[in-house]
């Protein structure tokens, strides 16, 4: 079906906010306000695109259906749209002292950048410029990390795009490949790379060739998607850069590199079977299961905390999509719930860092106090995290884990579900230790910047209601998904 | 006709393989610079070789880019990046000299051997070279992780490009256009940013050696 307004809605929107970021030089607040309201616009296109996809339809758009938006598509465009347009609000951590319209205005621009060019990569039809476009998340966001110029920060953003770049570069071999054994079975097609014609072609490929690529692609986007033992850049970048930009890496940018994985794996699938791409990301999901649990017990700064934790859960979705139909659906709705309960957590940790100014765990203690509404924001959105009810990630744990046992995969399951307890009682500790106690010296009481929690409060509920309710729209989304991938 | 062109595709691809040994043993950064000039050169003069051959008139135009942004721009970019700040040698490698050429060999082999089922399918004169493309593929792989000096890490992943770049063109002679442009400008701006960082990290380190990049192993 042809739906050109609502993809140029969806996309259109970032390209003007970093157009005119570039061009608007004075005092921040306009440009802040035409970045808020792309944000907004953005939104409402993916909200649409998320209805209309309820249906089944898939949406094209663009010279030879370029753009193409099934619900796959929906679920993770709507996911970046919520997230960007949540951090790409003023962020008070943001900007050392008031007065920096020059930092926030690179911020401005490579973040809208950075937002454009995921949802490019999940919304184009063509694998080989999807590469492209997860390649551009790379650069831009790689730009914003030493936007506070610091060693540490410097370091992070070189081993970010180093490692970052030589995965990406081993994804664009395996789609190669993949374009190699398409055109020695049926000839050079300008279309050939288009997830829709791979998709029917795919029974009549050479499995042996898919699976060479299947491995260069899961290393390529799993360097990406923090899978260990790719992730050693991850825990760095993510707990250098700016909070709102950790919040976009973590909550939706790991979600786009999954996108990649789980088309990919379908391609492959459909040509082979699942049995073989199923045990590459079962190894792949356990290991990094693992490494993010037993590091969350060892961490000691709270940034980097949540970035093991990134690992952890990263872990978790490739581990949910072996555990066929069940297992898919429960993935999906762990990457949901995910991006919502990292991006919030993140953009609170700005705050406590920017009060504190430590990120440091035995640093930061009397929380609760000190900051009367952040504190327990960021204990409900950490607590989320831990996969505690009533919040969204408890269901989509229980249902992976269930579906783990009940697809025969005792022992996987059973191992994730140790890890992921060794985890739970790391991040306890650690968040108990930073709620209660005295407030160190010199740290000023009081909230500032209450409107600024109106947003994160609703994620809170948000996060709630996908727990005890798990509206219709989401459920039934993502059960076309499982379905239309699993079959 | 068909003979010809599978050994200008055999010699081609060599060419570019050889080019990406120079790095293990010689010592240097302008020696590095120049072998990665030379491989760029090899492997645009292959891609309009087998334009030529293959009767693709597009890839005569990739040639030219691949010439223009890796054997000429890129190369004049890191030598102004090498003579700010290097002292010409660099320090010895995590990995000794003859370990790494027997590490290459290795690689070369297992190359061999992953590139078997793609070989057995092709019916393209050019087939042959595909295990050096590979092989290319996982010495740039061990360069980068072997080195301990920013500017041979990005070297390393330069080749890299070249290594995927010289399977594109010998398994499918080339990848459509677009996606031809569209990783080129990646390519390019990639190299920006990690140019920009490489002035960062001797600004704010003093060094250009990663192994002062120790604050974050933890």
């Amino acid at each position: 079906m042809e739906a050109t307004l609502p993809l140029v809605g969806l996309l259109a929107p970032w390209a003007v906010s970093a157009a005119l970021a570039w061009t608007l030089r004075g005092p921040g607040r306009l440009a802040g306000r035409l970045t808020a309201a792309a944000g907004a616009i953005s939104l409402c296109a993916a909200a649409w695109l998320w209805l209309n996809a309820l249906g089944g339809f898939a949406f094209t758009a663009g010279p030879g259906a370029l753009f193409r938006v099934d619900g796959l598509s929906a679920l993770i465009a709507g996911c970046i749209a919520a997230v960007a347009g949540l951090a790409m609000l003023p962020w008070p951590g943001m900007e050392k002292g008031p007065a920096d319209p020059g930092r926030s205005r690179v911020f401005r621009i490579f973040g809208s950048l950075f937002t454009l060019s995921m949802l490019v990569a999940v919304t184009i039809n063509n694998v080989a410029l999807m590469w492209v476009a997860i390649e551009a998340t790379t650069i831009a966001s790689a730009i914003l990390i030493p936007l506070h110029r610091s060693k540490a920060s410097v370091e992070a953003s070189w081993k970010y795009i180093l490692i970052g770049s030589v995965g990406i570069a081993l994804a664009f071999a395996g789609t190669v490949l993949a374009y190699f054994d398409f055109v020695s079975r049926l000839g050079r097609r300008e279309d050939a790379l288009n997830w829709t014609l791979l998709m029917e072609v795919a029974p009549t490929l050479h499995p042996d060739v898919l699976r060479l690529a299947f491995v260069f692609l899961l290393v390529g986007y799993g360097t990406k998607a923090g899978l260990a033992p790719m992730h050693t850049w991850l825990p760095d970048a993510h707990s250098e850069a700016p909070a709102p930009l950790s919040a976009m890496m973590s909550g939706v940018l790991l979600a786009v590199a999954q996108y990649a994985i789980i088309r990919w794996k379908a391609v492959v699938d459909a040509a082979g079977g699942p049995a073989f791409t199923n045990q590459v990301l079962m190894a792949l999901g356990l290991l990094s299961i693992a490494i993010g649990a037993l590091s969350l017990v060892r961490q000691q700064n709270y940034k980097r905390l949540l970035a093991y934790s990134s690992v952890e859960h990263s872990g978790l979705i490739c581990l949910g999509l072996t555990f066929g139909p069940a297992g898919v659906f429960a993935s999906l709705l762990h990457l949901l719930n995910h991006s919502l309960a990292k991006s919030m957590s993140f953009l609170l940790a700005g705050r406590i860092l920017a009060r504190y100014h430590s990120s440091d765990v035995d640093r930061v203690s009397g929380l609760v106090r000190t900051m009367p509404a952040t504190g327990p924001l960021f204990a409900a959105g950490v607590l989320a995290l831990m996969g505690l009810p009533p919040f969204g990630l408890f269901v989509s744990e229980f249902l992976l884990f269930r579906a783990g046992f009940a697809s025969g995969h005792v022992m996987a399951a059973a191992a994730a579900l140790l890890l992921v307890g060794v985890g739970f009682v790391g991040l306890a500790g650690h968040l108990a230790r930073m709620l209660h106690g005295p407030a160190p010296d010199g740290v000023e009481a009081g909230e500032r910047g209450w409107w600024m929690l109106a947003p994160l409060a609703m994620s809170v509920i948000v996060m709630v209601a996908l727990g005890l309710l798990l509206p219709d729209v989401v459920a039934r989304l993502i059960g076309r998904i499982a379905e239309a991938i699993t079959t | 006709m068909q003979g010809l062109f599978s050994q200008v595709a055999v010699m081609g691809s060599s060419g570019v393989l050889l080019c990406g040994l120079i790095l293990l043993w010689r010592r240097g950064v302008a020696a590095y610079i120049t072998a990665f000039t030379w491989q760029s050169v090899v492997l645009a003069a292959l891609t309009a070789a087998v334009g030529y051959f293959g009767d693709d008139p597009q890839l005569y135009a990739v040639a030219v880019l691949l010439l223009a942004i890796k054997a000429v721009a890129i190369p004049r970019l890191l030598r102004r990046v090498a003579q700010r700040f290097t002292a010409g040698r660099e320090p010895a490698p995590y990995v000794n000299t003859g370990t790494s050429l027997v590490v290459s060999g290795l690689l070369v082999l297992l190359a061999h051997a992953a590139a078997r089922p793609l070989e057995a399918i092709a019916d393209v004169p050019t087939r042959a070279g595909m295990p050096m493309a590979m092989g290319l593929l996982f010495i740039s792989l061990f360069i980068i992780v072997s080195r301990k000096m920013a500017i041979t890490q990005v070297i390393g992943f330069l080749m890299l490009e070249n290594a995927i770049a010289l399977l594109a063109v010998l398994a499918t002679y080339g990848v459509p256009l677009i996606v031809e442009l569209g990783v080129f400008l990646d390519a390019l701006m990639g190299f920006l940013v990690m140019q920009i960082f490489l002035y960062d990290i001797h600004d704010t380190f003093s060094s250009a050696d990663v192994d002062v990049l120790k604050r974050l192993r933890h």
